[in-house]
């Protein structure tokens, strides 16, 4: 029998189109090589990290937070095993979610690699080595990405000593100092872990900034935030080697503007420097599936290869390697697979960096207009004068709002503070409707909230903020 | 004293009568602004500003507490936390001391004047003012009344003693052992809980039979849940009758009739607030009236030509937020502005555990309305970022047409939900479809995703229930 949809790869692009497939009356089929689905989101990533950010967070809020509220608490102590536990357990009941949504929605699963043998048949390879033949009208590959390593340098990766974000969210003890190589979303998430449960972290960046894409303003207020932390960041540096030694490792790097290189000591090294396709043992060449010139499967605006009858979603292919625009390409894709039009806005894709504060953004960058050529305005309205961030003490970052200088219309939205990452969500879906900073200003915003300043940010970029 | 004219006078600067008055500044309007206490009115002085704090110190006790009684699922252990009450209370009088003066600040960057003392209307167009210095006359082509509203004395109980108001309740300098609170709205539920919080033994007395009655039980089980979890003990359909007669015992009557005792070291009542419509000489003008509030137009006006009401004194819902958006929309009109305002999307937030929010119309009040609806409940149970912070207990629920999906209400329950409902808003100010909320990407994993979440459900499938 043969199916009409097989993916490969349960991650959140592949489970999510293979869901909104059988929704819409598809037979699908899912054939994923990790023990459990979910992806690298659910397992290894996005899921994971929130949890131990959260309960480090917790940790350190305990230590630090609460003295100026007056509650007084002697030094709480950390039950690492204990946390490590919590992170299991959310990433298990995630993934029983998944493996529940294919049972409820009838998709059969398939564990084991998926190798595409011509367009309509993938063969499943077992543990035990047993292959398995499959039919298929359409194949999905959703196999995302794994982790990139350095350019041009040689670094073993053991997940013990030097380990990518697989490892940094397991170790077993909390290193006495981390180095971080590479400052861009998961260095800095997991730096943070770390170094809220005692570490000392050190960042080291190529680029002169923190955080690379995002707006110059927020990645400067964001750097000097992280820095009064206690983390030690080192921009312009471009690091030549990783090594083991001893009892730890060693970072050599050289200041990108020349000069001496410099080394520094480690208990752990944490490579974070990007995440990379992943398409090995897919038989992609044999099924004569193009690439591009950075190793992504090539699509069409419609998600479709060079090979009829071959699609592919998420990290695998060009755009943003986040988890929900690979959901959003899963959906989209999809609906084209049941004769629907389904389509992705790549205009309006938020990211969120869950630091304390977090960041969040949507649209544009303020660079990014003036590169552009584009006449822009610019509101902007800090958390230091909003109601709810006070009695929060909560009162670090700002809002900052672009919109177009004639049109009014809002074309990006940027926010350091608390909670940035379910804020950002007003200005998205505002500028998914093509909205204006009037509109967002005019809006009723609930008092006391942290929002209220995304309403300021807004009145202050087609008028006057009231509150500033 | 010289008399003082202007285009526009605003009597009363709470939330209302101090953005209006800034908004009028800023557009240039000559404009003076009368008030008799401290800027900043009931939101920042004795209201929202106050409370939010409190619950916050609250919160962070309680969890601490939780984690040195070893009930934390993450592995934090904290030993012997203990609250300093005077403390947590002085950091919160300097934050609404910052907050007021920062009002007074905005005034003067505006170019507002201000005058401090009682204001009493002479005529609609006169306004006296009895000013620590002496009688302050002032002559205005507009006026603004925005007095706002205190809290409902019950007769039998009386404020004084141990029966205190919120305002009393913001202001102990020490936790109570013993906490009664009389009423079950909103005002009542967020000071009970955060009292649990800090170590007060409470109970809530609740006339009605369920507790925030303004909202469907859907929405409110979750914090009956949380109630119970806290060791608050709620008594429904019971009345109180007033305290015993040596001052210590709060009597009620259960609604079997039978006697109910309840030792408390205070009793704090919060039945509702009511508009204040007396002592600024509203006998000296003809202002007509719906109930008991002054009566307005969809554009604040009075019955009488150049005099604005806005804020609590023009009645339900009396929330901060919507005090400022009339505000704001009178300051424009006074300046020559032709501005309305739709009312459909003022979000209203209930800061209890978990928090509350709706906005626009519930399942109920749509059907009431006589409109087919379609209803997308999504639960948090089933959000990957509520797993990570340990608080799955809620859900976001939409109400939209049945006929063409337009969004008509979004509801929810869950911790920290009260920042989700400006997304909320702005959907039913945008006359977002169904359709529309589904097709936005939401960041993963937020709480947020659940909003799309209940839009695709009520469109038929939720992708991950
Ligand atoms: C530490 C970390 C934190 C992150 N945090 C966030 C975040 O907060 N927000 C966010 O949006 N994104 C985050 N991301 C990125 C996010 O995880 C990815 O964008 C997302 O997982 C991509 O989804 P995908 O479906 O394309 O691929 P993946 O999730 O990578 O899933 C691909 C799946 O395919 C399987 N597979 C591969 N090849 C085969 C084969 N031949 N046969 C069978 N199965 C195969 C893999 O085992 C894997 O399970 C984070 C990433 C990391 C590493
Ligand atoms: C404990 C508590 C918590 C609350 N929490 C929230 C919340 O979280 N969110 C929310 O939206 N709302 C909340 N509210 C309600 C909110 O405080 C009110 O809706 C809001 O303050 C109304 O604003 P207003 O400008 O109409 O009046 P007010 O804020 O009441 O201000 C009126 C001002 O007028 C002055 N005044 C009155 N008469 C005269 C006179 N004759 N001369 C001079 N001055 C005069 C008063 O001194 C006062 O300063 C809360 C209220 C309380 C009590």
């Amino acid at each position: 029998m043969a199916y009409d949809v097989i993916v490969i790869g349960s991650g959140p692009g592949g489970y999510v189109c293979a869901v909104k497939a059988a929704q819409l009356g598809l037979k699908v089929a899912v054939v994923e090589k990790r023990a459990t689905y979910g992806g690298t989101c659910l397992n290894i990533g996005c899921i994971p990290s929130k949890a131990l950010l959260h309960a480090s967070e917790m940790f350190h809020h305990a230590a630090h937070g609460m003295d100026a509220l007056g509650v007084e608490v002697s030094a709480p102590k950390l039950n690492l095993e204990k946390m490590m536990a919590h992170k299991d357990a959310t990433v298990k009941s995630n993934v029983d979610g998944v493996s529940f949504l294919f049972k409820k929605n009838k998709i059969d699963g398939f564990q084991g690699t998926g190798k595409i043998v011509a367009a309509g048949k993938v063969s499943v390879t077992g543990e035990d080595g047993k292959v398995q033949e499959l039919e298929t009208k359409n194949i999905v590959i959703a196999t995302g990405s794994d982790v990139a390593g350095i350019p041009g340098v040689n670094v073993e990766i053991d997940e013990k000593v030097i380990v990518s974000s697989t490892g940094a969210i397991a170790l077993d003890k909390v290193p006495q100092h981390l180095v971080v190589v590479g400052g861009g979303v998961i260095g800095m998430e997991l730096g943070s872990v770390w170094s809220r449960l005692g570490a000392k972290v050190t960042v080291v960046e190529y680029l002169d900034k923190l955080l690379g894409g995002m707006d110059g303003e927020v990645s400067k207020q964001f750097q000097r935030m992280m820095a009064k932390q206690g983390m030690d960041i080192r921009t312009d540096a471009k690091v030549s080697g990783v090594e083991k030694t001893a009892n730890g490792a060693k970072v050599t790097y050289e200041p990108v503007k020349g000069g001496e290189a410099q080394t520094v000591e480690a208990d752990v090294v944490l490579i974070s420097t990007g995440r990379k396709p992943y398409t090995a043992g897919l038989g992609l060449e044999e099924a004569g599936v193009a690439l591009d010139n950075r190793g992504r499967v090539e699509i069409d605006s419609h998600f479709k290869t060079n090979v009829a009858g071959i699609y592919a979603i998420g990290d695998v292919v060009k755009g943003p390697m986040l988890a929900h625009k690979a959901e959003d390409e899963g959906v989209a894709l999809a609906e084209i697979l049941a004769g629907q039009h389904g389509h992705v806005n790549y205009d309006v894709i938020p990211g969120v960096v869950y630091t304390q504060p977090e960041v969040a953004s949507v649209g544009k960058t303020e660079e990014e207009l003036k590169a552009a050529g584009v006449a822009y305005k610019v509101g902007k309205f800090p958390f230091t004068a909003n109601g709810r961030a006070r009695a929060m003490l909560a009162t670090d970052g700002f809002v900052k709002i672009l919109a177009d200088k004639e049109t009014d219309r809002v074309l990006g939205g940027h926010i350091v503070g608390f909670g940035a990452g379910e804020m950002i969500h007003e200005i998205t879906v505002l500028m998914e409707f093509g909205g204006s900073s009037e509109d967002l200003g005019r809006t009723c915003h609930a008092h006391p909230t942290m929002s209220e300043a995304v309403k300021e940010a807004a009145l202050g970029t087609f008028f006057k903020p009231i509150h500033m | 004293m010289k008399e003082i004219t202007c285009k526009l006078l605003v009597i009363g600067a709470g939330p209302g009568g101090y953005v209006s008055a800034i908004r009028a500044g800023q557009l240039g309007v000559d404009t003076v602004i009368v008030e008799m206490a401290k800027p900043g009115g009931t939101c920042l002085n004795i209201g929202c500003i106050p409370s939010k704090a409190l619950i916050h110190a609250a919160d962070d006790f309680h969890r601490t507490a939780a984690m040195a009684a070893g009930r934390n699922a993450m592995g934090i252990r904290a030993e012997n936390p203990t609250i300093d009450f005077g403390r947590t209370i002085a950091w919160k009088d300097g934050i609404t001391g910052r907050l007021t003066m920062g009002v007074a600040g905005l005034l003067k960057k505006a170019g507002v004047k201000m005058v401090v003392g009682r204001a009493r209307f002479r005529d609609g167009k006169t306004v006296e003012v009895e000013t620590e210095t002496g009688q302050q006359v002032i002559r205005a082509e507009n006026v603004i009344i925005a007095t706002g509203s205190a809290p409902v004395e019950l007769p039998m109980l009386p404020f004084g003693g141990k029966v205190i108001s919120s305002t009393g309740a913001l202001s102990l300098t020490q936790v109570p052992e013993k906490l009664a609170v009389v009423g079950a709205g909103y005002i009542g539920l967020e000071l009970g809980i955060a009292f649990a919080k800090l170590g007060s033994k409470v109970t809530i007395v609740e006339a009605l039979d369920r507790i925030l009655p303004l909202y469907d039980t859907q929405l409110t089980q979750p914090v009956a849940k949380r109630l119970s979890a806290l060791g608050v003990e709620v008594l429904h359909g019971t009345k109180v009758k007033g305290m015993s007669s040596n001052g210590e015992t709060l009597l009620a009557e259960a609604a079997d009739g039978e006697e109910r005792r309840i030792v408390a070291d205070k009793v704090l009542v919060t039945v509702g607030r009511k508009p204040v419509i007396e002592g600024w000489g509203r006998e000296e003008l003809e202002l007509d009236m719906d109930g008991r509030y002054l009566r307005i137009d969809d554009q604040c006006r009075t019955s009488m030509r150049g005099i604005y009401a806005i804020g609590d004194v023009t009645g339900e819902p009396m929330l901060a937020h919507r005090a400022m958006a009339q505000g704001e929309m009178v300051a424009e009109i006074v300046s020559g502005k032709r501005r309305s305002w739709d009312k459909g999307a003022i979000p209203a937030v209930c800061f209890t555990d978990p928090e509350i929010v709706s906005v626009g119309l519930s399942p109920d009040e749509a059907r009431a309305a006589g409109r087919e609806v379609k209803i997308g409940q999504f639960p948090f149970s089933a959000n990957g970022r509520a797993m990570t912070l340990s608080a799955e207990e809620g859900f976001v629920r939409v109400v939209a047409r049945a006929d063409n999906h337009l969004v008509l209400g979004i509801q929810g329950v869950g911790a920290g939900i009260s920042e989700l409902s400006a997304a909320f808003s702005l959907a039913v100010e945008m006359g977002a479809r169904l359709e529309d909320i589904a097709g936005t990407i939401h960041a993963h994993p937020t709480q947020s995703e659940a909003f799309a979440e209940a839009a695709l459900k009520a469109l038929g499938h939720a992708l991950h229930v």
